[in-house]
This record gives structure tokens, sequence and C-alpha cells, in this order.
């Protein structure tokens, strides 16, 4: 009786990828542990490693072909500024994907949160990092308000994410247009022209300066995983939400207030897709409407690339930077070799492919290995 | 392992952040971009079109937002612009998928290549000026072509652009006189978000208002020109809802004006359709009498003229008298009547901007 009152809840609370893994619940724990476990992984079986050595091997490549590639101002450094928007996108959806959630309104979250930051500065005067901070805010809220929503009804993340998405499509242009003659904030509070173009070379200690090919804007990304990641390895609320995605079942069992952990995990989402939104105004000069729009794909793409489980229950902050890189350097590249709209997304998704390949062919040779040890 | 090895890798970056923030000091500002007015232009003045001398140095970049019908001429008045000027190279590049952050990408990639004049059709016309800053501070010459900057502010060396509210004024004016004088018409357009829809919308606006009341405006359609059977759905809707109350539907944007004129056509109502530019059914339709009219703009002028000022500012034979001028590079109404010699107009317009240009310029 109370067993299936409990399978009951579970069912009603989880997604259907974690609903699966109920089905065999040692499995994504023991994923977690042999991840966490270093020595039954090889070293070279790591999968962050083994995409870190990609990404360099890449960058070499390509700089090989095209010399440009290494041109500090044209190339490195707004590369480093995309690599550090995107690698918070990533870590948006990397929240929700460790309770086993997926949030598909990371970009209409991040329109939303910049539309009110951007009324921040334009009707408020507030200043750069008052305004950042009021966004923050504001996707954490709109985060909250679809995990409560989840957590509440116990529909589907997606469902409800989706749904999200729509309304705030629907009512951000209204706001836009009620509110802009250019569908746009052009206001510019002081400090957000140079935040833009400003590189560690404009920051110093004593004598001693940075490079000019690393932007200041990518600190916010340096901050963003710290924090992710101080939360994930050294927090209980951490531990809590791992083990949320791990098990909801076994989670409730010890105590856990598994519905809380969701609306958390969302609002995480929504503030980091709000500063990723940030990111990405100051990055392209204006608060708009359109913000976010090409926020999903790669919302996933860091992150899974990385190891983050689908399942729920173990992330990669350092997987999130390294998969978000490899997409970014391999685009670059592309677009230096001068290859056309037609091929572009090709190449791009082939050699993806053939990263994803090699990194299972990793996998199953540390299987065997570890067979062997066992 | 993982983990505490992932400690250490934060720990050590948070210790980097903090002793960033001890004493970190930011070095004073310095110029953006080199002053280069002037220096190497005498002040002689140019009535007339300008030759340019060398242009050898100079490696010409065309680019559009994305992939679109409007800007295949560039492409092909790019080479022309390179055989007649003999310029060192000249490219076409549409990769920047309507992303305002990928063009910038784009941009910076083919100036990392050698690539020294560009002309632009920004994505973002609210953002677009903080790309043309960064590429003038670069000591790049920049045009913003076929769009420009929205507000007060052009950060590029100048703006060769089709009017698009004088354009969309043009066009509803069209309908209105197709119409009689009087009815209803209805205005389908584009990305409700963009500033130049914005304009369009207020160009229509006026044009109905000048009728003080004879004719009306149904609330505008937006947001169908993402591909033809979006616009094709819309406009079968509109037509299926509202068709016997319309007497006009005027078109500013190219998905829908396809669409329109298709629609129309195949429901058999007599519906008045102004389209917008010249694709090859457009003209059909307007021979046939199915489309009333179209108002065309001036993507080859715009290539054409732009790659020309492009190379004579960077090749440092000339300098802009008044950086950031507004040009307005024409629209044509193309009716019954004219659309075998309407494009006689457009050229002769083309002739007429090197010329306007030319009393911009100081040239050595």
């Amino acid at each position: 009786m109370s067993d299936r009152k409990g399978s009951e809840l579970a069912d009603g609370l989880v997604s259907p990828t974690a609903a699966a893994a109920l089905q065999e619940p040692d499995v994504p724990v023991g994923k977690a542990e042999s991840r966490r476990v270093g020595g039954l992984v090889p070293w070279w079986a790591n999968q962050r490693i083994g995409l870190l050595v990609l990404v360099v091997a890449l960058s070499a490549l390509f700089g090989v072909l095209r010399p440009a590639f290494f041109n500090q101002q044209l190339v490195i450094f707004p590369l480093l500024r995309d690599i550090a928007m995107f690698t918070v996108v990533g870590l948006a959806q990397l929240c929700v994907l460790s309770i086993g959630h997926m949030n598909l309104a990371v970009g209409r979250m991040a329109a939303f949160s910049m539309m009110i930051t951007g009324i921040s500065y334009d009707l408020w005067h507030f200043t750069l990092y008052a305004g950042l901070v009021i966004g923050l805010v504001a996707g954490a809220a709109i985060g909250a308000l679809a995990g409560w929503v989840i957590a509440r009804t116990r529909v589907n993340s997606f469902v409800v994410t989706l749904a999200l998405d729509f309304l705030l499509l629907g009512l951000i242009p209204l706001v836009y247009t009620a509110l802009t003659d250019n569908a746009a904030f052009v206001t510019r509070p002081p400090g957000m022209r140079e935040l833009r173009n400003y590189s560690l070379a404009d920051v110093c200690v004593g004598n001693v300066c940075g490079s000019p090919a690393v932007p200041q804007l990518a600190l916010f990304a340096v901050v963003a995983m710290a924090v992710v990641g101080w939360i994930y390895s050294r927090t209980k609320l951490g531990r809590e939400l791992l083990m949320t995605g791990a098990s909801v079942r076994a989670a409730e069992l010890s105590g856990i207030p598994t519905a809380r952990r969701v609306i958390v995990a969302h609002a995480m989402s929504g503030s980091l897709a709000a500063l990723a939104g940030f990111m990405l105004a100051v990055s392209t000069g204006s608060i708009k409407a359109t913000i976010g729009e090409e926020f999903m794909l790669p919302s996933f793409l860091g992150p899974i690339l990385g190891g983050t489980l689908l399942a729920g229950g173990f992330v990669s902050i350092w997987g999130t930077l390294i998969g978000t890189a490899l997409t970014t350097v391999i685009r670059k590249g592309l677009d230096l070799l001068g290859v056309g709209l037609e091929s572009l997304n090709i190449y791009l998704g082939l050699i993806l492919l053939v990263a994803l390949s090699t990194d299972r062919i990793r996998a199953k040779l540390s299987d065997r290995q570890g067979v062997r040890e066992r | 392992m993982i983990v505490s090895s992932f400690c250490r890798k934060a720990a050590a970056g948070l210790a980097l952040v903090a002793l960033a923030a001890t004493g970190c000091t930011t070095k004073n500002p310095s110029a953006t971009g080199s002053a280069t007015t002037g220096d190497d232009a005498s002040t002689k003045s140019s009535s007339g079109p300008v030759t340019l001398k060398d242009g050898s140095q100079v490696k010409l970049a065309l680019i559009p937002g994305g992939a679109h019908p409007y800007f295949q001429p560039w492409k092909t008045t790019a080479d022309q612009d390179k055989t007649e000027f003999k310029l060192g190279a000249v490219t076409f590049n549409e990769t920047g998928e309507w992303d305002q952050g990928k063009q910038n990408n784009v941009i910076n990639s083919l100036a990392a290549q050698g690539y020294n004049a560009f002309g632009i059709f920004g994505v973002s016309p609210t953002d677009i000026n903080s790309t043309f800053e960064d590429l003038k501070a670069k000591g790049f010459a920049v045009g913003s072509l076929a769009s420009c900057p929205a507000g007060d502010t052009n950060s590029a060396d100048f703006c060769l652009s089709t009017d698009v509210e004088t354009a969309a004024y043009k066009a509803a004016k069209a309908t209105i006189a197709a119409i009689g004088g009087h009815g209803t018409i209805v205005h389908l357009t584009g990305n409700n978000v963009d500033s130049n829809t914005q304009r369009r919308i207020a160009g229509v606006k006026k044009a109905v208002a000048e009728t003080n009341g004879k004719v009306t405006e149904l609330p505008v359609i937006t947001d169908i020109d993402k591909d033809l059977s979006t616009a094709q759905k819309a406009v079968a809707d509109l037509l299926a809802a509202q068709g016997t109350k319309i007497n006009g539907i005027v078109t500013t944007a190219y998905n829908p004006a396809v669409a329109a004129a298709d629609g129309v056509a195949s429901s058999k109502l007599p519906i008045k359709v102004v389209a917008i530019d010249d694709d090859a059914k457009i003209l059909a339709g307007i021979k046939s009498g199915g489309v009333a009219a179209t108002v065309t703009q001036n993507p080859v002028g715009q290539a054409y003229v732009g790659g020309w000022l492009l190379a004579l500012l960077q090749s440092k034979q000339c300098t802009m008298k008044d950086p950031g001028v507004i040009v307005d590079s024409g629209s044509f109404v193309v009716t019954k009547a004219n659309v075998d010699t309407y494009d006689q107009e457009r050229q002769a317009k083309t002739k007429e901007l090197q010329t306007e240009f030319a009393s911009h310029l100081t040239c050595s």
C-alpha cells in the first residue's frame, strides 16, 4: 500500500527519463559513483580530458590551416567572449538537468530578465550593475515560477517550460512595442560599452597587466562556474539536488523536500539565463526583444557534451565549459576556412558526431579495462 | 578524485579572482581610434563622380545578416566592383544566420583574413553601431548598406539604404490609388521586434491618415516573413476570415508579397495587391494585372556605390566630410505602365548616388 502511493507520487513528479531510471534504480547512482571515484576510470578515458584534448587539437589544426585563427584581437577575444556567454547558458540548463528536468525556456527567460533590466536602465536610470542585479532577480523569479508550477501540478518540466516559452514569446514583444520606439532599450548605462571591449590588459596589479586576448566579460562566466561548482560540490543544497535527480523516491525517503528543490533548481536556471542574457546584451550593444533566441541548442550542447546526465544525478561544470568551447572553436574555425552557409552546420554536426564517437570508444575501452581489473 | 580535482581548480580560480581584485586598477582608456580625418586628404572638394586611383590594397566584404533573396544581387555586384575598380579581393558572406552575434563573428573572421572594407547590413539596427565602432577603431572603412542603425547616430562612415518608411509610404499610396481612394487595406510585414518594421508600419499609417478616414487599415499582420509557407498560411487565413472586407493589401516584406499575390489570384477576390521588390513572380503578376504595383528597392546600387565608396575611403584617397551621412538609395513604384522600363529609373538613381556622395567627400 505505502509502496504504491510512493510510486504514484514519484511518477507524477519526475521527468520521463528519470521515471525510466527508477525501474533500474542502481544505474544512475552507479554511473555517478563510477564518475566520482577516479580510480575506476583511467585518466585517458575521462570524458572531460578527452574533450579538452580535442579542443586543443582542433585549435591547433585550424591554426595551421589559417594562421589568422590566433589573431588575438579579431579571433581569440570574441571567441572567448562567446565561450564565456554560452558556458553560462549551459550552466542554466545544467541546474535543471541535475534534477532530471529540462528548461526549454532558457532563451525566453533571458529575454524576460533583460527586459526588466532594460526597463531599469531606460525608465528608472539604474546603474549597470544595479540593473544586472534586478535582471538576476527577475530571472530567478520567472524560473521559480516554472519550478513551482512543475512541483505543484506535477506536469513534466518539458511541457511547463515549453508553455512558459510560448507565454513569454507573446508577452515580451508586447512590452517592447509599448515601451520603446525601436523594439529595443538603447540606453547604455556608463560602463556597458567598456565592458564589451575591455580585456584583462586593462586590469593591472601594480605593473603587471593581463592578456589582451581575454575579455573582462569572461570573468562573469568564471564567477558563475565557481558559484555553481561550489553549490554542487560543497553544499547540502547541491547534494540534495543531485540526490533528487538520482532518485526522487530515495530522496524523499531520506527526508529531502524535493518539491522545494525543484523550485530552487529552476530559480537557479532562470538566474543564470539572466546572466547570459546580460552578457549577450553587452556583447552586441543593446537590450532587445530577440535576446536569447539562439540559446536553446547551446544550453543542452555544452553540459551534455561535457558529461552531465540527462537523467539527473550528475553534473559537470568543467565539462560544460569544454563542451561549449568545442562547439565554438569548430564554428570559428569553419568561419575562417570560408565554409559557406550551406555546409557550415553540416560540418559542425559531423565533427561533433566524431567527437562523441571517440568518447564512446574510450568509454568502452575503459569498461573493458575495469572488468579486467575486477 | 574528480570532485577534489575540481575543488582545487575552483580554489585556484577564486584565488586568481581575489588576487586580481586586490590592487586592481583600470588603465586610462586611450582613444578608441586614431584621428585619421584630414590626415591624408587635401581640402580639395569634388563636384562630380570620383574615379578610384588604386584599389589594389582594398579587400571588400559585403555582409548581409543572413541568406535572403534581397541580397543575391550583392553577390554579382561585388564581382562587378572587383572588376571595374580593380580591387584586391571581394567576398560576399551570408553565414550570419540572422543573429547579430554570429554576424559579428563573421565580420571578425574576415577582418582577421585581411579584408579591410566592409559593407554591412546589420542584423539588429539597435546593435550594429557597436560593431561599426569596433571596426572603425581598428582602422577599417565601414558602410551600413540596405539598413541604417536605429536612432539618431550612425557610427559607420556612411549609410546607403532604402528609406524604409518612405518606401512603405509609397507602397501604401499606391494601394490607396489602386482601390480608388476609399475602402479598407491591410498591411503584411516582417519581424515585429525589428526597428525597420516599426518604421514601415509608421509609413503605411501616415499614408492612411492622409485620406482623412476614407481609407481604413486593419491591424498590421507581422512576423510572417520567416519563410514562404508561414506567409502563405497567414494570407490564406486572412482571406478566409476577412477577404470580403478587404479592398487592398500592402506588403512590405518579401515572403508576404509573394504569398499575397498568389493567394489573391487563387481566391479570385477583387483585392488589389501592392508588393515589394522585383521577384520574377511579382513582375509577372504586374504584367498580368494580378498585382497592382510593387515598390522596388536598389540592392545593386547599394552594393555598387557602396563598394566604390568603401574603396575610396580604405585606399585613403578620400575621407568623409560628414561621417555617418545617410543617403536614400531609392525606392521605385512599378505598375503595369512602367513594368518594362522601371530599371532605367533605378540605374539613373544609382548614377545620381555617386554624384551625391561626391559632395560628401574630400579627396586628394
